[in-house]
């Protein structure tokens, strides 16, 4: 399916970030994986919809601009 | 590659209890319950209350060394401070969790269950014998787990159900984002619960103590993002603590989600069964979700046993589970969940109002009963909740 690239997509702060876990299910792409201890973001799937950001407890989630980067999936730290 | 009849994703309550019963309905079966954390029960997401006939059910709190303190009275709170003080209105427990998960695991080993920390389910994949391969991280190495059940105990983030196809999504509307101290040395009554309702302080849920023992307490709150000024649910717990309990010592921290909706719509799959948060069984009014984690583990257990002895773990076979936990529970949660969405509607002015017609009830006389029909009476606008309810 095509979609939209969006212009931001969500971003997580590691530092802040406790591993609750609370954003995976917010997420309608599914774009949020939890695994090793990180969290990362698909920013393949990611559509910017920022339903991730505000419930974060520690506000560890922020949008970024999106640019290009060879790694579909890393931590990106906000 | 381990043959395994049934692998349970998480330690928690649900993974537990279904380990355990698992083992005590079918001992000759393999079960395997894996731990991602390196220590069953922790880290601690949990305000960690409990109510009395539930937990009986599963262990007896009385003189364990799981449990921090006995609870009889809860206190609501309204938005201006006014207290309705509920005595006697129930027994109830605040846990020890750490210990509480660990001592509900060592059930499972104890029923010949094997648990295993720090052990990672990274992936899962249906193949065409009909068992799940499920990938298991464990201290840098990694094994496929072929198992004839997987039951996904795996808490908010639900791993397990999303792997199998099903829709674990939650609308923002119904995720409460909590943070909560352990405060020290801190004054209130040590055997009753706190809980504050007020849009000011905890938009869209509400405030708690839940004490651990004398001057020491779970001091938090539980919000909806999307009626906040902004601010998160931290920054929100320290500006209530700071105005309540400025003098007291933060000896400990924690942030977690919890789903406040109801059942999802199909809790299992071919040779998949979804348990506990994981499956959004958590009290939607409440936020309480152990005994019903502890109650769903049991039936996932006992039906995974009795699938597997007929051979056909089929998903026709396993929504026996499904249906066995909405009479339970299941039905009551779409009760509660429509009392929860006339809640929301009452501001705080109303809240404070409400709070003194209840008082004039003497406290003695003062049932969840007649609490109810009184507010009624002085407050019709509480109808439709009321409505709601039994309808």
């Amino acid at each position: 399916m095509r979609r939209v690239t969006p212009i931001k997509i969500a971003a997580v702060d590691l530092d802040v970030c406790d591993r609750c876990g609370l954003c995976l299910p917010l997420c309608p792409p599914e774009s949020i994986h939890l695994e090793s201890n990180t969290l990362t973001v698909d920013r393949e799937s990611c559509t910017g919809c920022e339903k991730c950001v505000a419930p974060c407890p520690v506000g560890a989630l922020a949008m970024i601009p999106l640019v290009p980067s060879p790694e579909s999936r890393v931590p990106v730290h906000a | 590659m381990r043959d395994v009849d049934v692998l349970i994703v998480g330690a928690g309550p649900a993974g537990a209890v279904a380990a355990w019963q698992t083992k005590q309905a079918a001992p000759e079966m393999d079960v395997v319950l894996l731990e991602r954390d390196r220590a069953v029960g922790t880290p601690v997401r949990c305000a960690e209350g409990v109510g009395d006939a539930g937990l009986r059910e599963f262990a007896n709190p009385d003189g364990a060394d799981w449990v921090a303190r006995r609870i009889t009275d809860v206190i609501f709170q309204a938005p201006d401070d006014t207290e309705v003080v509920l005595s006697g209105s129930g027994l109830g427990w605040v846990l020890d969790r750490t210990r509480f998960d660990a001592f509900l695991a060592a059930q499972a080993v104890a029923e010949g269950a094997e648990v295993l920390v720090g052990a990672e389910a990274t992936a899962m994949a249906r193949n065409g014998d009909g068992r799940w391969h499920v990938r298991v991280k464990q201290r840098g190495s990694e094994e496929i787990y072929r198992a004839r059940v997987v039951i996904g105990a795996d808490g908010v983030e639900t791993m397990v159900g999303r792997w199998a196809g099903l829709e674990t999504r939650v609308p923002a509307r119904d995720m409460e984002s909590c943070a909560q101290y352990v405060l020290q040395g801190i004054d209130f009554n040590p055997d009753a619960i706190y809980l504050q309702f007020s849009h000011a302080i905890a938009p869209g849920g509400y405030a708690w103590i839940f004490p651990k023992g004398v001057g020491v307490a779970n001091v938090g709150l539980g919000l909806v993002a999307l009626k906040t000024d902004g601010r998160n649910a931290r920054q929100y717990l320290d500006a209530w603590i700071a105005q309540r309990f400025p003098t007291g010592a933060r000896t400990g921290y924690t942030v977690g989600g919890v789903i406040v909706h109801t059942t999802i719509k199909k809790t299992y799959a071919d040779g998949v069964l979804v348990a506990g948060d994981a499956a959004h069984m958590i009290n939607p009014l409440s936020g309480g979700g152990i005994t019903n984690a502890m109650k769903a583990g049991r039936l996932a257990g006992c039906t995974a046993a009795a699938a597997i002895r007929q051979h056909d773990t089929s998903e026709r076979r396993l929504s026996a589970y499904h249906k066995a936990w909405m009479d339970l529970l299941g039905e009551d949660h779409l009760k509660y969940y429509r009392i929860k969405q006339a809640l929301e509607q009452m501001d705080d002015a109303f809240l404070n109002s409400l709070a003194r017609t209840v008082n004039r009830i003497e406290p003695a006389k003062r049932t969840i009963g007649r609490v109810f029909a009184h507010a009624l009476l002085k407050h019709p606008q509480l109808i439709p909740v009321a409505a709601r309810f039994f309808v």
